[in-house]
């Protein structure tokens, strides 16, 4: 078989394999496996099998992985979230849909300290979701916030798929970080609109509850410290050069741990649990990205990616059309797999494909497909790539975030949550209206950090 | 076919559990180290090799995951292709899964043994500190042989319907 033809064939069983419950770890690794013996004989891979997964493993830029999901895990069991939403609530809840947005601040906030969209919405919802019951929020609008709010957690900094993204196209984890800040603010400033209108539209879906008193007003409002103590250490750490993500994290592990043990929450019991938690997520990851560089193998000896590339670049499309294309297709793919996973599979296709249409790797930015350099266009595409493949955690069939809140709200139907998602979704669709529009948005940041 | 409850089945089931947990450990060591290398340039007490101790450390940690990953079924797959079949085509279906897991981490196993003898017989080290890699891929074997005994407990199951 020719190589190309084989790699079509691998693409497909791979599809064929995910859709038959196989976890895509291992469906990649067989694919990638069996492919790359088909191509090159047994004797390379079983040669690059000695060192192959060891050197995976122990790529430093991955270290930070762990220690954030740790960190997340850990967060969880403080009880952060809870002084976060009645702070937020504090802040916010006097207006009509108040309590929503505060639940949308609180996710956001949560989010700088968890790098998990599922573990954000799921712990703020337990959070919230009590709390909008009892002002009489309809339950369209406080089941969408909550679930909503969640997406927040992957672009606001720490985030475990944004590291992953960088270490794929081999872009500075630091730049991308700077990147996805103004991004994240972005959508929590266009999710607090949408309420805003949401409530403008339905007056009695979401009822203010009035000003707190300055005595609960002040004390709720102490309750942000410690996020705000981690945030800026770690991350404000990270954007002034004081140190690399990897002992940044592990300060915001050491941080969060000692502030739990403060406050009572973490019992050897939490402790173990997080520590078993951290070892799920770790290795389901690790396992992935190891699945990923088999398959890569296998196809770039294929030359599955050029080819794509090739025909991206002779199909006449202008280079925005096809990343309106990708991203597209990345929202489509969203519905039915995570976005880590995505992320993993469809870059090494997706990314050889935009260097092709800008010009190459090394091009600047004047005559460029995208009008900016090769380097700008990766911070760029990969910000974008991140909002769109967490719109499939809100998106029917498999919004996992939505499924988390079902499960929490027991008697709200899942029908109901999907429905109070959509003007969120709507607004996540203008957020990446803006984003194209704006590269400068996504951009300024890290040249304004960086020089 | 009930296995899962077999004392010896318990008492795997639990090495794997502890196995995790050092893991765990190994990560929460890590997480001093880079604190202290950290906070110790402040003080003028810095670390030495704290980036090749995290590599090796994180490697480590993540291997001695993967068997209690398997046996938790922690890897994400998409199951919503096959929630409307019944319970018997899911089994037939996990156990191919669990097939591959086996053969996968048996065949690491094999590998990365003789990627054990070859560090050794080359003697690779991490350029501060001069720790040998090879130290590195006892725990990783051990982990790897976890991995084959998390995967056949998987497949077990599987076959036997009691997942």
């Amino acid at each position: 078989m020719e190589p190309i033809a084989l790699g079509a064939t691998g693409l497909g069983a791979l599809i064929a394999l995910i859709i038959l419950r196989m976890p895509i770890a291992y469906a990649m690794i067989l694919v990638g496996a069996i492919g790359t013996t088909m191509l090159s004989g047994s004797n390379v891979l079983l040669a690059q099998l000695k060192t192959l997964a060891y050197g995976q493993f122990s790529i430093y830029d991955l270290s930070v992985v762990p220690m954030f999901i740790l960190m997340g895990s850990l967060a969880v069991k403080t009880g952060l979230s809870q002084d976060l939403f009645r702070a937020a609530n504090a802040w916010l809840g006097w207006m009509r849909g108040g309590t929503a947005m505060a639940s949308i601040a609180a996710c956001a906030g949560f989010g700088a300290v968890c790098g998990s969209s599922l573990a954000t919405a799921s712990t703020m919802g337990k959070v919230a979701l009590p709390e909008l019951r009892r002002y009489n929020y309809s339950p369209a609008l406080a089941t969408g916030s909550v679930a909503a709010g969640g997406v927040l957690g992957i672009l606001i900094p720490p985030s475990v798929v944004l590291v992953i993204y960088a270490i794929i196209v081999e872009a500075n984890v630091v730049t991308m970080f700077m990147a996805a800040l103004i991004p994240g603010i972005l959508a929590v400033i266009l999710f607090l609109l949408t309420i805003a209108i949401y409530v403008r539209f339905a007056p009695d879906a979401g009822p203010a509850k009035g000003a707190e008193d300055s005595a609960e007003f002040w004390a709720a409002t102490r309750g942000m410290v410690p996020v705000l103590v981690v945030f800026g250490i770690v991350i404000g750490g990270i954007y002034a050069g004081l140190y690399t993500p990897t002992p940044a994290a592990a300060i915001g592990v050491f941080i969060v741990f000692v502030f739990g043990i403060v406050k009572g929450h973490l019992s050897i019991y939490n402790t173990q649990e997080s520590l078993r938690e951290t070892a799920s997520t770790t290795g389901m990851i690790f396992l992935i990205l190891l699945g990923a560089e088999l398959l890569k193998i296998f196809m770039s000896r294929a030359g599955v990616p050029q080819f794509a590339a090739e025909m991206a670049v002779n199909s006449g499309l202008t280079p925005m059309m096809v990343l309106l294309l990708l991203l597209l297709a990345l929202i489509l793919l969203g519905c039915l797999m995570d976005s880590l996973s995505m992320i993993l599979l469809v870059l090494p296709f997706f990314w050889p494909v935009l260097v092709a249409m800008n010009g190459g790797d090394f091009q600047p930015a004047e005559g460029s497909g995208f009008g900016m350099s090769t380097e700008h266009l990766k911070i760029w595409f990969g910000i974008l790539a991140l909002v769109v493949v967490e719109l499939g955690l809100i998106t029917p069939p498999v919004g996992m975030n939505v499924f988390v809140i079902s499960a929490l709200a027991k008697d709200v139907p899942m029908s109901t949550t999907f429905r109070g998602v959509a003007p969120f979704f709507a607004s996540e669709i203008v957020r990446v209206g803006i984003l194209l529009a704006f590269p400068a948005l996504t951009l300024g940041l890290p040249l304004l950090l960086q020089g | 076919m009930a296995m899962t409850g077999t004392p010896l089945w318990g008492m795997l089931q639990r090495a794997i559990d502890v196995w995790a947990l050092l893991g765990g450990v190994v990560l929460v060591v890590l997480v001093l180290i880079n604190v202290w290398a950290v906070a110790g340039e402040f003080f003028g007490i810095g670390f030495a090799g704290d980036v090749e101790l995290t590599e090796m450390g994180v490697a480590a940690a993540a291997f001695a995951f993967l068997p209690y990953c398997q046996l938790h079924r922690q890897n994400v797959r998409a199951d919503l292709f096959t929630a409307a079949t019944g319970p018997r085509i899911r089994r037939v279906l996990d156990s191919f899964a669990s097939a591959v897991a086996l053969g996968f981490a048996a065949i690491l196993l094999w590998r990365m043994f003789f990627g054990l003898i070859d560090q050794r017989t080359f003697g690779y080290s991490s350029t501060i500190l001069q720790v040998p890699t090879w130290w590195v891929f006892i725990p990783v074997l051990i982990s790897l042989f976890l991995l084959v005994v998390a995967a056949l407990m998987t497949l077990l199951a599987d076959v036997a319907g009691d997942a």
